[in-house]
């Protein structure tokens, strides 16, 4: 009890302290405004900024309201005595007027007692400065933050003051390297000492974040042109020859090489366009296209021909030139420069592109350090594309792996292997709709879909497969038709609009390891998933007594049998198995994927590919197969990003070539077990 | 010479004359039927319905041929169905988008020179996929000889190089059959991009305005593209039944039966199922390019790898290694399915339910044909056999 007393104590007399401290700021604040009402009154560019200082010097709370009511013309004065309030009205009449310091009322005026401070545009630009500092200075550690944040979106000269005058007063450790950083921005973007800028600049090698990337863009913008000889006084940061050479992302130019080209590097100005340039500059008449020749022609028909040729005659390029001629020796239209004397001219001009920047010393450090940015950026992208491809690699994997049970041990083609992965996703979505926590959901629906599936698989063993083993053919048709009708099913039953399979929360976003390089949750418990498949079926394979039966009937079912396994029972548990594992793969499918009647059908093919170029009967197989597609997948998507079709494309026919040359797959069973 | 060997083979198959009667009296029944040239009881969709069945027989002769007597269950053959239409296709567009710029154009003060001729055709068949240049691949298209040779040589090329490579390295059975089906869908694919030159998920339409045929009415086109059907199913039903009955048919089949055992005999097995790959290509080919034209519109999704296993479905319904039942397998099957999903049927009201049949027919398809190869592996063919002994 005495205990509690205490610290109610400790507490009074910390905030009267408190509100001792303010009301010492708060008379401050006033005396500051009676000093210079005058100034703040008709306030200019050239007087402004003492104030401002005194003001922010009071450390008052209610500071940086003043300020921003005063830029935003909300500060009036009383003209009696020249106190300075805030005004509230309804009708534009009669004013409540409010105190600065305390916001206290003052009584209601008519208009014409009081009056609006209208400050100039660069007061305003002064007192916005101001205001950033003061909330670069503020107490609050997110404020903070925040403004820092806004400051980076959109930086301004004036803002480096005020984030210098900041970064003395910063306390947090974290954002201080922040607020370091984006001074570090702003002093290479507006700085007027070059050697505070290269400084700036040459601490930022190596780093990869988008905003330094732009920054350095920006600072190496160039812009084309074009004159008789190359001017001296300008920051040159390449001659262009046309048509003969591009431009490496750091601004510098390259000679292409004709026919050693890989056909992906392009010149960056084409003879046409250089030709336009020039026709811009005033350096060379304009051409005369096509379509403009043919208005000219029309425009001079006279009786159906033009000068001596028959209209019906100008039928090709050719006729239509001599026509042309003709009018231009007749002075009916103007001559245009031939290819050759365009040609000429272009010859005689030379092609530059020149640095916004004007120190040449800045724009060569930049270009260093973005080289060697790019280069980290190269390597990064890299390993993005290596994450990709994993994640990529074990969404195949585990779409194929029931395949590798049911397709790779037991040899038997299951077509509807894609619509086991479909009823897994929708027995996860419906399980959603039952339990409305997303974790609780998914913690269910593993189960339920691996249930749902593996009765499935199994009815499907006993009425179907068991009839048809040793007629693979027959097998594939008919579970061809199952595929169907399931499909069809799926469609009846749920629609064909794509249901949502929602992920719980922590599995949203995503892991960003640096501005590069980053991967989503879902995809890292997909990996994670996969490889517990893997382990977990390793396992049932070769260490229990399940697997040890199920290699046994599918290697020799009769001799199995005499020793004393059911073949029947052990074959419709691993067909079960098989399909159950499709359903887990399912749910985990349906978490980033569309839950639709088709879902089966976008994996079908592919994991059949798996199963197959990894080598079948053999889950390691499967494996190495899933890495292989997956990683060559992005391989291929990265050289032509725009087209997930063709990466597709070029994919399968990759397979059907390796086919070739490995029949059985990349790792392939040897022995008695190959000719089973 | 020539004549008397054939007329020795119709006299040892007389199945073959009663086919070619059957079909030459369903031939002229529909054209006195039709409205074209008889009374108007059959409708000019009914014929284009019926055209486009007989089309579908074709290329189920060509399935089965390939899959009954050779044992490759291609997933491909309608791939090759589809690239056949696309060829003929690429002709019939351009030629009436010609006619149609030249037409726009009559009036114009100056005539059009070629480029500017190709440049308008190309905005008309390209501006779809934001294109006005003419794909390499269109290269010969207004040339209706040309194309209607690319209709033969590109599946049959493309048979040749995939079927060569599968043979060569022995993939046989379900791996050919995926290997088939994933060249299925790398070609569907391909063509679904926009940049493949042939106009993306678009796919090429209006093939049945015939160029410079505008006056013609549909009723008189479907019906010649009916006989053409009926007429080409006739002349490839004589020749799949020349190669399955000739010693060429009993190797093909013992290939079939037993592959090692052929190869062990001295055999060239590769040169065989070469053969077979690529002439049921060539006749899958013709039957699409026969089937588009009356269809009016061909896209990549007619391509897609299921379109091949409907294939398969239609042959083993009918009956494999049997050519008439490939036939009525298909026409069975296709018009069932045009029956079913048209509407014609009523639904069922159960009270509680109501079976919409639009709905309810593939899962009955599906459950059917896993009927049919649990129980009638030898399909409704097999049944007309089974007829006859008894």
């Amino acid at each position: 009890m005495r205990f509690l007393l205490t610290i109610i104590m400790s507490v009074m007399l910390a905030v009267m302290s408190l509100s001792a401290t303010t009301a010492q700021e708060a008379d401050a604040f006033r005396q500051v405004l009676s000093d210079n009402y005058k100034l703040i009154q008709r306030s200019s560019t050239k007087t402004v900024s003492p104030v401002l200082e005194a003001i922010q010097n009071t450390n008052f709370q209610g500071a940086a309201e003043f300020l921003d009511k005063w830029q935003e013309k909300e500060l009036w004065f009383r003209k009696s005595d020249n106190a300075f309030v805030y005004v509230e009205t309804d009708d534009k009449k009669t004013y409540r007027l409010l105190d600065v310091v305390d916001g206290t009322g003052l009584g209601e005026v008519p208009k014409k007692e009081i009056k609006q401070i209208k400050p100039n545009s660069g007061v305003r630009g002064l007192l916005a400065a101001r205001l950033v500092q003061f909330q670069l200075t503020d107490p609050d550690v997110e404020v903070r933050r925040k403004s820092l944040e806004s400051i980076n979106r959109d930086p301004k000269l004036e803002h480096l003051e005020a984030l210098r005058i900041a970064i003395e007063k910063e306390t947090d450790a974290g954002l201080l390297a922040e607020f370091a950083r984006i001074e570090r921005i702003l002093t290479i973007k507006f700085d007027e000492d070059p050697a505070a800028r290269i400084e700036a600049l040459n601490s930022f090698s190596g780093a990869l974040s988008i905003d330094v990337r732009a920054s350095l863009n920006l600072l190496l913008t160039t812009k084309l042109a074009v004159a008789k000889t190359l001017p001296e006084d300008i920051n040159i940061a390449r001659v262009i020859v046309p048509d003969q050479t591009g431009v490496n992302p750091d601004g510098s130019a390259f000679r292409l090489h004709g026919l050693l080209d890989m056909g992906g590097d392009q010149t960056e100005l084409t003879r046409d366009a250089a030709y336009d340039m020039l026709v811009k500059a005033n350096l060379a008449p304009a051409t005369i296209d096509p379509a403009a020749r043919k208005e000219i022609l029309i425009a001079n028909i006279e009786d159906g021909k033009i000068g001596k040729l028959n209209v019906s005659e100008l039928d090709s390029d050719e006729a239509r030139d001599s026509a042309y001629s003709d009018l231009v020796l007749l002075g009916k239209a103007e001559a245009f420069l031939t290819e050759d004397e365009q040609d000429q001219l272009i010859s005689e001009h030379i092609f530059y592109a020149s640095y916004v920047e004007t120190n040449q010393e800045v724009t060569d450090v930049a270009r260093e350090v973005l080289n060697d940015i790019n280069a980290s950026v190269t390597l990064n992208q890299f390993f993005d594309l290596a994450l990709d491809g994993i994640s990529l690699a074990s969404i195949y994997f585990l779409a194929a792996i029931g395949l590798a049970i049911t397709f790779g041990v037991m040899r038997v083609i299951n077509m509807a292997h894609g619509e086991f992965i479909m009823m897994g996703a929708y027995s996860g979505y419906v399980v959603q709709q039952i339990v409305p926590n997303y974790t609780i959901s998914i913690i269910i629906g593993i189960p339920v879909a691996f249930m749902v599936t593996f009765a499935a698989g199994v009815l499907m063993e006993r009425l179907v497969i068991r009839h048809l083993y040793n007629r693979p053919l027959e097998t594939l048709l008919a579970t061809f038709g199952i595929s169907i009708a399931l499909q069809q099913l799926a469609k009846n039953i749920f629609g064909t609009q794509a249901r949502p399979l929602t992920a719980p929360d922590w599995l949203d976003g995503a892991w960003v390891i640096n501005d590069v390089v980053s991967i989503s949750w879902i995809r890292i418990a997909i990996f994670v998933l996969g490889i517990l498949f893997f382990c977990m079926i390793l396992f049932v394979l070769n260490k229990t007594r399940l697997g040890l039966e199920t290699r046994a009937v599918t290697q020799n079912p009769r001799m199995a049998a005499s020793m004393g396994i059911d073949p029947d029972k052990i074959n419709m548990l691993t067909f079960g198995l098989g399909c159950g594992i499709a359903g887990i793969a399912g749910v985990a499918i349906g978490l980033f994927a569309k839950v639709t009647s088709e879902l089966g059908n976008d994996y079908i093919v592919q994991s059949f590919m798996t199963v197959v170029v990894g080598g079948v009967g053999n889950i390691w197989g499967t494996l190495a197969g899933a890495t292989m597609i997956g990683f060559l997948q992005k391989i291929i998507e990265y050289f032509n990003p725009s087209n997930t079709l063709a990466a597709q494309t070029y994919m399968i026919i990759f397979i059907i070539i390796f086919i070739q040359f490995r029949p059985r797959g990349l790792i392939a069973l040897k022995g008695r077990a190959a000719e089973a | 010479m020539q004549d008397a060997v054939l007329t020795k083979f119709l006299l040892r198959h007389p199945s073959v004359l009663v086919f070619l009667g059957m079909l030459a009296v369903f031939t002229i029944g529909v054209t006195v039927l039709s409205e074209g040239f008889g009374i108007g009881v059959v409708s000019t969709s009914l014929v284009k319905t019926l055209g486009k069945t007989l089309c579908l027989a074709l290329a189920a002769i060509a399935m089965d041929l390939v899959w009954g007597y050779c044992g490759i269950l291609s997933l491909g053959h309608f791939a090759f169905f589809g690239l056949g239409g696309y060829m003929i296709g690429m002709w019939l567009m351009y030629a009436r988008t010609e006619l149609i710029v030249l037409k726009a154009n009559a009036a114009a003060a100056l005539p059009l020179t070629p480029q500017e001729l190709s440049d308008a055709i190309g905005v008309q068949i390209f501006g779809v996929v934001g294109g006005s240049e003419f794909p390499a691949i269109w290269a010969f298209s207004d040339s209706f000889i040309l194309q209607l040779l690319l209709v033969v040589l590109v599946p049959g090329i493309l048979a040749l190089v995939f079927g060569w490579l599968a043979f060569r390295s022995r993939v046989t059975g379900v791996y050919l059959s995926i290997l088939t089906q994933a060249m299925t869908l790398a070609l569907a694919l391909y063509l679904f991009q926009n940049d493949s030159g042939l106009r993306g998920n678009n796919g090429l339409s209006g093939l049945q305005n015939l160029p410079g045929l505008e006056e013609t009415s549909q009723a008189d086109v479907s019906l010649w593209f009916f006989w053409g059907s009926a007429f080409a199913l006739g002349v490839c039903y004589v020749i799949a039944k020349l190669i399955v009955e000739s010693k060429l048919g009993n190797v093909i089949r013992a290939i079939r039966d037993d592959e090692s055992r052929v190869r062990f005999l001295g055999y060239n097995v590769e040169g065989y199922k070469l053969f077979v790959f690529v002439i049921t290509a060539i006749m899958a080919a013709i039957a699409g390019a026969i089937y588009y034209p009356q269809a009016g519109i061909i896209n990549p999704a007619e391509l897609a790898p299921i379109a091949s296993i409907y294939l398969a479905v239609w042959v083993a319904i009918g009956g494999r290694g049997c050519l008439y039942g490939a036939v009525i397998g298909a026409i069975f099957v296709s018009l069932l399915s045009s029956f079913f999903t048209g509407g014609q049927i009523p639904n069922i009201s159960l009270g509680f339910y109501t079976i919409q049949w639009v709905d309810w027919w593939l899962v009955l398809l599906g459950l059917s044909f896993v009927l049919a190869t649990l129980y009638a592996p030898k399909g409704l063919g097999g049944l007309v056999d089974k007829f006859k002994k008894a």
